[in-house]
């Protein structure tokens, strides 16, 4: 149990009866599925880590269970069930009233909590740590307000904004306790790569360039294959399948499924299935090159430290590209100038759905110095703390 | 009622029951084509000033607030009484003459703005620029007359006011109550 004690608050003056230890045992976590696995991904990261590092009670709310289902076999589409010491929970439309708020709430993605939660939390005697989880974003206003709180307009409960950020002044980013040596011990274990591979069916050459492919619909697909095909270096493309899979059957003139592998050239390319979000962090360590998409994804590469390519969520009026630049003017902090332009174009134009071939050849004369860049990169993220602590000590430093 | 998104400068939104006036709104793009509202607030009943972010679809009431003309009447200690055009007569503590509170004086004429919630007066606004007399200030420096070496000047009621060296006792001065700064010589 978190002993915790209830500081003054800056949005206004605590009395008395507030200023009194507390105790924080419960959390609810609330999720919106969206579309895709990025919602339920990051939620169910953290309700995992919080009911396995710390003392915590934890349920999870989430109103489309199917997409945690494909994320983590092991979970069923039911009303009720205990996975992972996570309380999971399908969350109605139709709220049920009698349901009593837990000690720190966190809406995730503005997923606008239930009216009756609400009234609920206003009426407990000690109302909720009540947190608004942000998507990630390197932008420099996301600092400007990280942490801050935001009193809920009708009811007066305080919410604060907390954002997953890879600068100091953000929340950090999502990683669980054990989770860089379970990396670590993975590359230093000389069978541990093929044996990973043999399991989803899929069989290395030595010397090969082993690349993972998780991404959006992407017509660029086609000059990567090219460029891979026409290289000096065997290639070996391993695709979960997900929604590019349709992308590179239209550039190969295909029909692959899981399971199938197809030959061109110096390329060996191989549809495995969708895999856990577990088995998913092994499949970035076991390749060389990952390219990745959306937000959970993103996060596990950068931790993986491997040189990554990001397919951005898309948002109206390419505003996704005002993100990608700005996470990337953090993540080439200190690359040669000539490798950072090389880096750019190709995340340009992988996520603007233009040719690769010319930016990928470029990196790939580079790869050494962007496997050491990566390295750096995940001790920069590491000195950050992680996300689910940092917010456990946003509840001790504040009410 | 306004959502985040429609909140700007001048707004004024009732958070818990309370009036704030928002200073500055500024929308910035999350992800998935939601957007964050970062603003910032102030309480007019207390003048608490605070930054406060929102979602752009948070709902809020917005207060229209009553606005009179009023004039400076006499101090009832500790209050200060302010008159309007039908001789209706609003008390006001120093702290909430705000701006106002370094001119205030017997005998002017200022036109100023109440500014009401809930029947009661909880701010003044002083015009733009007030006139004022100095009754102290150090003689000017002989040749210099550019205008823009200053000296400090003690007004009728005690305000302490930076001037051009050439103001002289006696002087009136107009006063820009919106930065406290002086801006010129009265003419007569």
């Amino acid at each position: 149990m978190l002993r915790i004690i209830a500081p003054s608050f800056y949005w206004q003056q605590e009395t008395p009866e507030r200023m009194k230890q507390i105790e924080i045992q419960t959390w609810d976590i609330f999720c919106r599925v969206i579309d895709n696995y990025g919602d339920i991904g990051v939620c169910w990261r953290l309700a995992r880590q919080l009911a396995n590092e710390y003392p915590f009670q934890v349920r999870l709310w989430v109103d489309e269970l199917t997409a945690l289902t494909q994320i983590w076999p092991s979970a069923r589409v039911c009303e009720h069930q205990q996975l992972e010491n996570v309380d999971v929970r399908i969350w109605y439309h139709d709220f049920d009233p009698a349901i009593q708020p837990a000690d720190v709430v966190i809406e995730a993605f503005a997923c606008n909590l239930p009216d009756s939660y609400l009234a609920a939390m206003k009426q407990r005697a000690t109302p909720p740590h009540w947190f608004n989880l942000e998507y990630l974003s390197a932008e420099d206003w996301v600092e400007g307000c990280h942490g801050l709180a935001s009193p809920h307009p009708q009811l007066g409960l305080k919410k604060i904004f907390f954002f997953p950020g890879v600068t100091a002044k953000t929340g950090g980013l999502l990683k669980e306790r054990d989770l860089l040596d379970k990396g670590e011990a993975f590359s230093q274990d000389s069978d541990a790569r093929e044996q990973f591979l043999e399991k989803l069916g899929v069989e290395t050459k030595s010397g090969e360039l082993i690349i993972s492919l998780f991404g959006y619909e992407n017509e660029a697909v086609g000059s990567l294959i090219d460029a891979w095909s026409q290289s000096s270096t065997p290639v070996l493309c391993l695709v979960p399948a997900s929604k590019i899979l349709p992308s590179i059957n239209s550039a190969m003139g295909q029909n692959l499924k899981v399971g199938d592998t197809f030959n061109k050239g110096a390329l060996r390319l191989q549809v495995i299935p969708f895999i856990s979000q577990t088995d998913y962090d092994i499949l970035l360590w076991a390749c060389d090159f990952n390219f990745i998409r959306g937000e959970d994804s993103f996060v596990r590469a950068q931790w993986a430290a491997k040189p990554f390519v990001w397919h951005i969520y898309p948002q109206d009026e390419d505003f996704h590209m005002v993100k990608l630049d700005a996470f990337l003017k953090h993540y080439l902090d200190g690359f040669d100038p000539i490798t950072q332009d090389a880096i750019i174009r190709l995340w340009h134009h992988w996520n603007r759905n233009q040719d690769c071939l010319d930016a990928w050849n470029t990196c790939l004369t580079n790869l050494q110095n962007w496997q050491k860049h990566g390295q750096k990169w995940r001790q920069h993220l590491n000195s950050l703390g992680d996300l689910a602590s940092n917010m456990v000590h946003f509840c001790q430093k504040t009410l | 009622m306004k959502t985040g998104q429609e909140l700007r400068a001048g707004h004024v939104i009732s958070i818990d029951g309370q009036p704030w006036l928002i200073q500055k709104a500024e929308i910035s793009r999350s992800g998935r084509n939601t957007a964050v509202v970062k603003t910032k607030l102030k309480n007019l009943l207390n003048g608490y000033l605070t930054e406060t972010p929102y979602k752009a679809d948070d709902k809020f009431e917005d207060i229209v607030l009553d606005r009179k003309d009023v004039t400076y009447s006499y101090y009832a200690d500790p209050m200060y009484v302010f008159v309007d055009s039908d001789y209706e007569q609003y008390e006001l503590t120093a702290d909430e003459l705000g701006d106002m509170g370094p001119y205030i004086e017997d005998g002017i004429d200022d036109v100023c703005e109440a500014v009401f919630f809930d029947g009661k007066v909880i701010s003044i606004t002083p015009p733009n620029s007030v006139t004022r007399e100095v009754v102290y200030t150090e003689p000017s420096v002989r040749g210099d007359t550019s205008g823009k070496v200053m000296k400090p000047a003690r007004l009728t009621n005690g305000t302490e006011i930076q001037v051009s060296a050439f103001v002289e006792i006696g002087d009136k001065i107009i006063i820009d109550t919106r930065t406290h700064e002086y801006k010129s010589r009265a003419k007569d």
